[in-house]
């Protein structure tokens, strides 16, 4: 076999399966988004935009519009900062290096459910963990979902706990391809580990960054198992994001149609958010 | 150097025989391999039953009853469990990927009446008609019944005896003595009473207890929303007024708190009322035997002291139609008749029959936690046999069966309601007018 005829049949693989696996399956849920469904039983009613024009003009889209970007927002600024802070001491030498390395990564590879629960059984109002210690302690109970605002904390703490891991794996990769002959004319100039950060480090991680926050950004936007299992968009909507919104319209509340169009929707935000993400911090060649 | 010859030993066997003997027999096989299903297929029906009780009694209960039919009738029975929750989303796509459950179980009436409605399921009033039953558990559509409920799961207030006693408190009858009794009883450590509030199925089943004890309706019988009007909107002001100071005897937590919660709260001694159906009283025996003597029943209560209700629950099986009806239908004779009351056995008091004659078969009866617990097991017969008692839910609110309430309660409206008065402090006027519109909004 030609090495040409090798190339187009990778191809055609790629393509086969991503039409059948990821196309169709976005082009019948946009297509499903133009009728009226209880169920998938049935015969579906011609919907046009009836549904969208019922989605935009409901009070909990935009909630759940903003919900998403505050969650998405709060979570990736923590997991940025922590995940670049703990990369930084990971690239440092110190005895056991390897060993911590190895353990940070741990919360990202533990399964979902499993940080979730631990976390809710943790700060069980009666029997947590968490509750006893605060009680033990003297100090005054805390409302962990108690308030829509405490709820929204509680939920960026946990992605944060969760996701952290995946950022300093990231960046911990790329602080290893820093030239150290940078940093060694910069001790030499007389500079601060402070201005070493932000005149090298920091600027050498942008490709990376530019990735990650993109990543992040798509992904908690999207989210959907850890407020699910934490919340389920409670309390009264305060954690509720467009894609528990779309969840709840499609299998709860019988109306797969309003669930597609607010999947769409938010597809089409998501998608135009990273055209102008990529415009304004576009990725270099070089 | 060897060949073939000198391979064989005397009485032995060739290398070329066996080579050509094992292809023989590969041959053989692979013949009656590629055979087999269609032969497989011709001899055995297959059927395929979708179960949500996921305990593994349940489970084990369903497999020994499926094996036992096979080997009887030579009908193989597959057995899928799932949560609840995704029940009606397995049914359903089953349904429209060509590969449907022939028998499913659901705990929602609004699902039975969308699949009934779209001519996917057959009736089974022949099995049901056999038995007199208790109220609201049948939701016949047009004279036939479309389900074989298995189980109530009414929810009531548990209380804690030994404390009582302790503080001469006595079962209470109206608001203000279960408020009392909750603040009573929150010292020690221990909280006076668990009932969640959270956006889940927990609080819908849970909380809206004494919400029904105190006369609220949530539809007129044109379905229209009467939650907000001149004579609701005063019941539900008691109700969530009264809510929101037992929420001050409550452990942090009760916006999150689900069946898990309430369960291991009130087993482990930490609270000293909750909700719940049988389940308590199971979960008390396996962890907490002591606690297994020392706790009360009782309905959920209104504000004077003159009524009493409980929460609606239930769960049943369909069958659906599909190729495999007849077989299906005749499984579900089956079983009903010959394992029904052993897989109510698999959670004793949690099963509640909704067949009046269980109660009386000597059967059923002669499980130790049934006999054990024989005084919470009348009192919980008396609960669907008294006729005071108020047995209603979000989900079988309105004029009929039908999927409206099922969106009320799916849109956790009573829940956000409870939430907005105790989480965000607004006023009680403005939480119910806040749910009815949501309520007719979901509806419309």
């Amino acid at each position: 076999m030609s090495s040409k005829a090798t190339i187009y049949g990778f191809l055609f693989v790629g393509l086969a399966v991503t039409l059948a696996l990821i196309v169709a399956p976005a082009v019948y849920a946009v297509s499903l988004s133009f009728y009226q469904m209880d169920s998938f039983v049935g015969a579906p009613k011609w919907a046009g935009f009836a549904n969208y024009a019922a989605v935009l003009q409901a009070p909990e889209f935009w909630r759940a519009l903003v919900n998403g970007a505050i969650y998405a927002l709060g979570s990736i600024v923590f997991q940025v900062i922590l995940g670049i802070g703990f990369a930084l001491v990971l690239n440092e030498t110190f005895p056991g290096r390897n060993l911590v390395r190895g353990l940070s990564i741990l919360p990202y590879l533990l399964p979902t459910v499993v940080v979730i629960l631990t976390f809710k059984w943790m700060v069980d109002g009666g029997i947590g963990i968490v509750t006893k210690a605060v009680e033990a302690m003297g100090l005054p109970p805390i409302n962990w979902f108690e308030s829509p605002g405490a709820a929204m904390a509680s939920t960026i703490l946990v992605s944060v706990w969760m996701w952290t891991p995946f950022v300093t794996t990231c960046f911990l990769a790329a602080l290893q391809t820093v030239p150290q002959s940078l940093y060694e004319a910069a001790r030499v100039d007389g500079t601060t580990a402070v201005q070493r950060f932000f005149h090298i480090t920091l600027p050498m991680l942008k490709p990376i960054l530019t990735v990650v926050v993109l990543l992040r950004a798509i992904w908690m936007f999207n989210k959907f198992d850890v407020i699910w299992l934490l919340t389920r968009g409670g309390p009264v909507g305060a954690t509720e994001n467009l894609a528990i919104l779309s969840y709840r319209h499609a299998f709860n509340l019988f109306d797969i149609g309003g669930g597609a169009a607010i999947a769409t929707i938010s597809f089409a935000l998501l998608s135009v958010a990273v055209l102008i993400y990529f415009w304004v911090f576009p990725l270099e060649d070089d | 150097m060897t060949n073939d010859k000198t391979m064989t030993k005397p009485g032995g066997v060739s290398r070329r025989t066996l080579i050509k003997s094992a292809g023989a027999f590969g041959t053989v096989l692979a013949t009656g391999t590629i055979g087999a299903p269609a032969v497989w297929g011709q001899g055995k029906k297959t059927i395929r039953f979708l179960n949500t009780e996921t305990s593994i009694d349940s489970i084990r209960a369903l497999k020994v009853a499926c094996a036992e039919y096979e080997k009887q009738f030579g009908t193989q029975v597959i057995v899928d469990s799932v949560p609840l929750d995704d029940a009606f989303t397995k049914v359903t796509t089953s349904l429209r990927g060509g590969q449907p459950y022939d028998i499913a179980t659901f705990a929602f009436v609004g699902h039975v009446l969308l699949l009934q409605a779209e001519g996917q399921l057959m009736p089974l009033t022949e099995l049901t008609s056999k038995h007199k039953w208790g109220p609201k558990i049948l939701f016949p559509v047009k004279d036939e019944v479309y389900w074989y409920p298995y189980d109530y799961n009414l929810a009531w207030i548990y209380y804690r005896k030994d404390l009582y006693e302790k503080h001469g408190l006595s079962a209470p009858k109206s608001y203000a003595e279960m408020l009392k009794n909750s603040q009573t009883l929150t010292a020690d450590g221990r909280f006076g009473s668990l009932f969640p509030i959270g956006s889940n199925g927990a609080t819908n089943w849970l909380a809206p207890g004494f919400m029904w004890a105190e006369g609220v309706k949530l539809f007129d019988d044109k379905w229209n929303v009467t939650l907000d009007n001149a004579e609701m909107a005063p019941r539900v002001t008691r109700y969530l007024d009264f809510f929101a100071e037992l929420y001050k005897t409550m452990p942090s937590g009760a916006s999150q708190a689900s069946f898990g919660e309430v369960l291991s709260n009130f087993s482990s001694d930490k609270v000293g009322h909750a909700a719940y159906a049988g389940r308590i009283i199971e979960a008390l025996e396996r962890n907490a035997p002591k606690l297994a003597t020392q706790y009360g029943i009782t309905p959920y209560m209104d504000s004077t002291g003159k009524a009493k209700a409980v929460n609606h629950g239930y769960d049943g099986w369909v069958v659906l139609k599909t190729p495999n009806s007849d077989e299906s239908m005749k499984f579900m004779k089956w079983f009903t008749e010959n394992q029904y009351i052993n897989f109510l056995h698999t959670a004793p008091l949690h099963f509640q029959p909704p067949r009046l004659d269980v109660y009386d078969d000597p059967r059923w009866r002669a499980h130790p936690l049934i006999e054990k617990h024989k005084e919470a097991v009348e009192t919980m017969r008396g609960f669907i046999t008294d006729k005071s008692v108020i047995l209603t839910s979000i989900d079988t609110e309105g004029p009929a069966p039908d999927l409206r309430p099922g969106k009320v309660f799916e849109g956790f409206v009573i829940p956000e309601m409870l939430q907005n008065k105790i989480l965000k402090n607004m006023s009680s006027a403005e939480c119910i007018k806040t749910a009815a519109d949501k309520m007719r909004k979901l509806i419309a």
